[in-house]
């Protein structure tokens, strides 16, 4: 037989006797005829519920589960403290079997119940804080919630390293933020530099495509010039004239060297 | 012909344009250049009057023989020897002809520089007539199309109007060359001319100027975005809480203090007058309005 097999047996014999379950009829009719004990039994396990989802509540890394158990403890406290009334009326009434001092302490229990409700931490009481904060700093997106520096809430706790090395860190952001000022003036110098540069360039395009055209008209012009000249040139420098150019020109030196000679005598 | 007298050159000159019985038409060409030479001769000898008459006579010469650019070349010279003489009227007449001369040779920018030349020239002496010069240049230029080559000259024109201390008009001048530098999408100077027409108006302590000027000119998208136009509200809401310190504290910030130099020793003299005076004529005008309404 199977371990399954075996649960469902013990089940089904567990219901059909339970009839037979003394402890838990005991249980049952503890506070059977006593009807305030019964509603004060269920607002105490009510409360303990609630405690236990705050100190889960606090504990929680996500932001959202913890709104939500928030929310759900307030839930609780809300219904818990409509039930007070009805406690207290039923604390008045006289049950068969109980003593007076019983009675008593039955009222002091129904007083003393609201305020234990409200002390149910339900991040109410630091939730008005956190708003503030939140609507002071709307204006600037923040993506890491420690950087506020807020921490005197009962969230984080302080050792002496810890504050110190929080104080460094203070003190290194200011001098990070320093520089970066210093950084940011500088930027903004260049910027301005940059789009007077940018005009001045602007301005210059036109002039130098004008400046292109011109001195390609010039170059081209050039270019005529040289060609007509280049034939000019060819034409003047045919090997006729070329040698009666040599030929007169020995003619003068040899004059200049004669009467070079006739003067030095 | 390096050194002949230019007075005897003149003479000559003379003699060749001047009509008479013998002689039916004037030569112009030979008097043209003997004029020049004559002229050179004379401004060499440092003869600055008689060397302006024959630079203008050379001018003159030229326009005839048609070569307007060379006629304007002389006039530029006539109107520099014309300022060393200190006669200005002369010396605007000169320029002004010889910007005429030069957009006869349909060239805009040596038009419009003759004329800036001719301002800055009478820039101490007479400075309305310099402005005068200043405003037509920049209209020559407008109508060629070419804004571009007018920042200079509307900057000059700005600092002569705030020389003369009168701030309205360097204020209008301002807001035309942010019309100039819309037309040519130069957005940075456009933003810097509306900002220094804003800061002078605050100089001149009329604050309701200045913030109907601050509120045209936010209409174009170009300032509404930029650092010039955000300055400009820093400096509006230190005003109003009347925080002289904070007035200061703007003047000294980074886009004040890449304006014009003319501007920022302005800016540098903000809060003219009283600031609870501002407050308190609001406070009055606001009296008046509920007076009315009942």
């Amino acid at each position: 037989m199977s371990v399954i097999d075996i649960l469902t047996r013990v089940d089904a014999i567990c219901k059909k006797y339970e009839r037979y379950d003394v402890e838990k009829l005991n249980a049952d009719n503890v506070h059977g005829n006593d009807a305030f004990a019964r509603l004060y039994a269920s607002v105490e396990s009510d409360i303990e519920s609630a405690l236990q989802k705050a100190e889960m509540a606090a504990g929680e890394k996500n932001r959202a589960a913890a709104v939500a158990l928030n929310a759900e403890v307030r839930r609780t406290k809300a219904r818990l403290l409509e039930e007070i009334p009805k406690l207290q009326r039923l604390a008045v009434k006289n049950v068969k079997g109980l003593s007076k001092e019983e009675l008593a302490t039955r009222s002091d229990l129904v007083l003393a119940l609201p305020g234990r409700i409200q002390s149910i931490p339900d991040g109410s009481t630091n939730g008005s804080k956190q708003t503030e904060s939140w609507t002071a700093s709307r204006t600037e997106i923040r993506f890491d919630s420690t950087s506020d520096g807020r921490f005197e809430s009962e969230y984080f706790q302080q050792t002496e390293e810890s504050s110190q090395f929080r104080q460094e860190y203070e003190m290194r952001k200011m001098k990070q933020d320093q520089g970066l000022n210093i950084i940011s003036e500088g930027l903004e110098t260049l910027k301005n530099m940059a789009h007077d540069m940018n005009e001045e360039l602007d301005r210059q395009v036109p002039l130098m495509d004008e400046i292109d055209t011109k001195v390609d008209k010039a170059t081209s012009d050039l270019k005529n010039t040289n060609v007509r000249l280049k034939q000019t040139v060819n034409q003047l420098r045919s090997s006729r004239n070329f040698c009666i150019d040599i030929i007169l020109l020995c003619v003068i030196l040899g004059i200049a060297a004669y009467l070079y000679n006739v003067l030095k005598k | 012909m390096a050194t002949p007298d230019p007075d005897k050159l003149m003479a000559k000159a003379d003699k060749l344009t001047k009509l008479s019985f013998t002689r039916w038409t004037a030569d112009w060409k030979n008097a043209t250049s003997l004029y020049e030479q004559a002229a050179i001769g004379y401004r060499f000898r440092k003869d600055n009057e008689k060397a302006k008459e024959a630079f203008e006579k050379a001018s003159k010469g030229q326009e005839m023989i048609s070569s307007p650019w060379d006629a304007a070349k002389h006039m530029e010279s006539a109107a520099a020897l014309a300022k060393e003489l200190g006669h200005w009227n002369e010396v605007s007449d000169f320029y002004r002809r010889a910007s005429e001369l030069y957009r006869e040779c349909g060239r805009s920018q040596p038009a419009s520089d003759a004329l800036a030349k001719g301002a800055s020239a009478l820039e101490d002496a007479v400075p309305d007539e310099a402005v005068r010069l200043y405003t037509d240049a920049c209209v020559i230029l407008e109508e060629d199309g070419r804004e571009q080559m007018a920042f200079d000259l509307y900057r000059a024109a700005t600092s002569v109007y705030v020389k003369l201390e009168r701030y309205a008009d360097a204020a209008t001048f301002l807001l035309r060359w942010g019309i100039a530098a819309d037309k040519c999408h130069a957005v940075n100077s456009q933003c810097k001319a509306y900002l220094s027409a804003i800061i002078i108006y605050l100089y001149m302590h009329d604050f309701q100027q200045a913030q109907k000027c601050y509120n045209d000119c936010s209409q174009i998208g170009a300032f509404l975005s930029s650092d010039q136009s955000r300055c400009a509200s820093k400096l509006f809401s230190a005003y109003e809480e009347g925080d002289v310190e904070e007035i200061k504290r703007v003047a000294q910030s980074s886009p004040i203090t890449h304006l014009d130099h003319v501007i920022i020793r302005l800016a540098r003299k903000l809060p003219t007058g009283d600031l609870k005076e501002l407050n308190k004529e609001e406070a009055e005008e606001e009296v008046l309005d509920e007076n009315d309404l009942t």
